[in-house]
């Protein structure tokens, strides 16, 4: 994950510019990639590009989509706006992720991918309540008889729309495998007391808007990357790997990657899972116990034979006062692999 | 005091139509508000936290539960209003400034009310000249602050700072929360407390209370 654009990002003079613009961009993807020593240039972490470009459909501002949640159910001319086939927009980030990519398809020594947001977790961050209208939907209730439903699956379906049309366009700049993150589709979203008791909610919500993206990445000959750093049952992380079956699948620090290796294919590999959301932290996560969980990380997937790439659970934002502590952190992260006589590749 | 078992059970079964259909009868019967509250709806609340201890509910049954609780007590609030009557305690809770992240937030609210407290949800993104604010214009209790990414964190410890410098800081207790957020972490800004869960966050608030109480 990319524990590295970010820092390497704050390294610039100005990294709200180098942000919005793809050449700067692009050099940044390509100075994490080959610090870290990884042909994997994996790109910056912006989740929000979607929902911007989406909603500037209807007239929202890149300034205001970010707050923006829809409160009722969308009317026909909202609903068409929002999934036609009219003009789109391309926001600022949206344009540099593209032109970035367009630079790193040009470095014969990086793989180029991209990234979007998965369907379901962009529905989420268009509507207020998406966790109780889920929790209805799994009650059997429907669209017909709940206005939360209604909206969640009305979300769903623009949102499905707008992932796919990122999707085109990152390939159509460059991209070779696309990571769809899906951070939403997990158990605070979706209740396990539900699925247990034979809901198919996970399935409608989660599984088919994103099997019908990996249908059109398999269209285009482009690889997935699949991405959920969220609390999940063994039945998501099963149905991931083996029905999506991404090239990768990248899993946050609550799974213990060598368990779920009985879950993957052995053609997934596994990615991660380094709790880097507490590196921030010297005295919850010092050094010395990140180069211990690395370890011992590395030893388990060893012995269970599974293909692991040792990486981070999800983005590491930049926090400016805490910056050397993580800098320290990945860097220990990555040169454990080497200490250790590790031959499987390492990437941050 | 008899506890209105319809009521009970439909907040523990997160049917909110149902919560608020047995509360307009059982109101428009001649029960008190402040009965239903104490003998039916907090019960009903605790053994909902109690199932999610047990890991047999889970954060949208909270949420389910918590919705049905609103819908009752969005009948029982004006009545309260009207004849004077106030929850005991008064807790003022939001996501700090640059954060906009509200599910956790929002979860710890509802279960907040469900508790029995009264919640003043300031939203998100709150800086700390609004927390202080809230704290001289509402007199509550407690502080609850939230953050979901650790860029936005420091915010709280400018709120606890804030509060400090505003003369403000013992009046009330300070709670903190949220993905990146330890216990450590609350320790060294200054918290009195730090939940993990929602469910936790209405003990820890019971706790502290009790113990100033004492």
């Amino acid at each position: 994950m990319p524990v590295g654009a970010d820092l390497v990002l704050h390294e610039e003079v100005d990294p709200e510019f180098s942000r919005n613009n793809g050449a700067a961009l692009g050099r940044v993807i390509e100075r994490t990639a080959r610090r870290w020593k990884t042909p994997l240039a994996i790109p910056l972490m912006d989740l929000r590009l979607e929902k911007i470009d989406l909603l500037a459909r209807i007239g929202v501002s890149q300034k205001d989509a970010e707050i923006f949640q829809f409160t009722s159910p969308l009317d026909r001319s909202t609903l068409a706006a929002l999934t036609g086939r009219g003009a789109s927009y391309s926001c600022p980030g949206s344009i540099a992720r593209d032109q970035a990519l367009s630079y790193i398809a040009s470095i014969s020594a990086l793989f180029p991918i991209g990234m979007a947001i998965g369907p379901f977790s962009l529905a989420t961050r268009l509507m207020r309540d998406p966790i109780t209208a889920a929790a209805l939907a799994g009650r059997g209730i429907s669209p017909d008889d709940s206005d939360d439903v209604r909206l969640l699956f009305e979300c769903l379906r623009v949102a499905e729309a707008a992932v796919q049309s990122s999707v085109r366009s990152q390939f159509a700049h460059g991209a070779r495998a696309i990571m769809i993150c899906e951070p939403a589709a997990n158990t605070a979203f979706l209740s396990p007391r539900q699925l247990k008791a034979g809901s198919d909610v996970f399935e409608r919500l989660v599984m088919q808007p994103n099997l019908r993206l990996n249908a059109v990445l398999d269209s285009l000959r482009c690889d997935l990357i699949f991405h959920d750093c969220g609390e999940l049952m063994d039945l998501m992380v099963e149905a991931f790997a083996t029905r999506l079956h991404p090239v990768i699948l990248s899993l946050g620090s609550s799974r213990k990657l060598w368990k779920d290796a009985r879950l993957v294919p052995s053609d997934v590999v596994l990615y991660g899972n380094l709790p880097t959301k507490s590196f921030y932290s010297d005295s919850d996560m010092p050094v010395e116990e990140v180069v211990r969980r690395s370890e011992e990380l590395l030893a388990n997937m060893k012995a269970c034979g599974h293909p692991h790439i040792l990486g981070s659970e999800c983005d590491v934002l930049f926090v400016p006062e805490a910056r050397n502590a993580i800098l320290a952190k990945v860097d220990a992260m990555m040169a454990v692999p080497s200490t250790a006589g590790c031959s499987l590749l390492a990437d941050s | 005091m008899a506890q209105n078992t319809e009521l009970y059970n439909s907040i523990v079964n997160g049917d909110a139509k149902k919560a608020r259909s047995v509360t307009e009868a059982a109101l428009a019967g001649g029960v008190a508000p402040m009965e239903l509250i104490q003998d039916s709806m907090v019960p009903a609340m605790d053994e909902v936290g109690r199932l999610f201890e047990a890991e047999e509910y889970f954060v949208p049954e909270l949420l389910l539960s918590g919705r049905a609780m609103k819908s009752a007590m969005e009948l029982i609030k004006p009545l309260l209003s009207a004849s004077g009557q106030k929850m005991k305690f008064c807790v003022v809770i939001g996501t700090v400034k640059g954060d906009l992240h509200d599910i956790g937030k929002n979860i710890v609210a509802s279960m907040l009310e469900g508790g029995g407290f009264e919640v003043i949800d300031l939203g998100t993104d709150v800086s700390p000249e609004s927390f202080v604010a809230a704290v001289r214009d509402r007199n509550p209790h407690v502080v609850c602050m939230s953050a979901l990414l650790t860029v936005t964190m420091p915010s709280m410890k400018l709120t606890i700072d804030a509060l400090k410098t505003a003369g403000v800081r013992t009046q009330v207790k300070v709670l903190v929360g949220g993905a990146p957020v330890t216990q450590q972490y609350a320790r060294e800004i200054g918290a009195d407390g730090y939940s993990e869960n929602a469910n936790g966050a209405v003990g820890l608030v019971k706790n502290l209370l009790a113990g100033d109480a004492a």
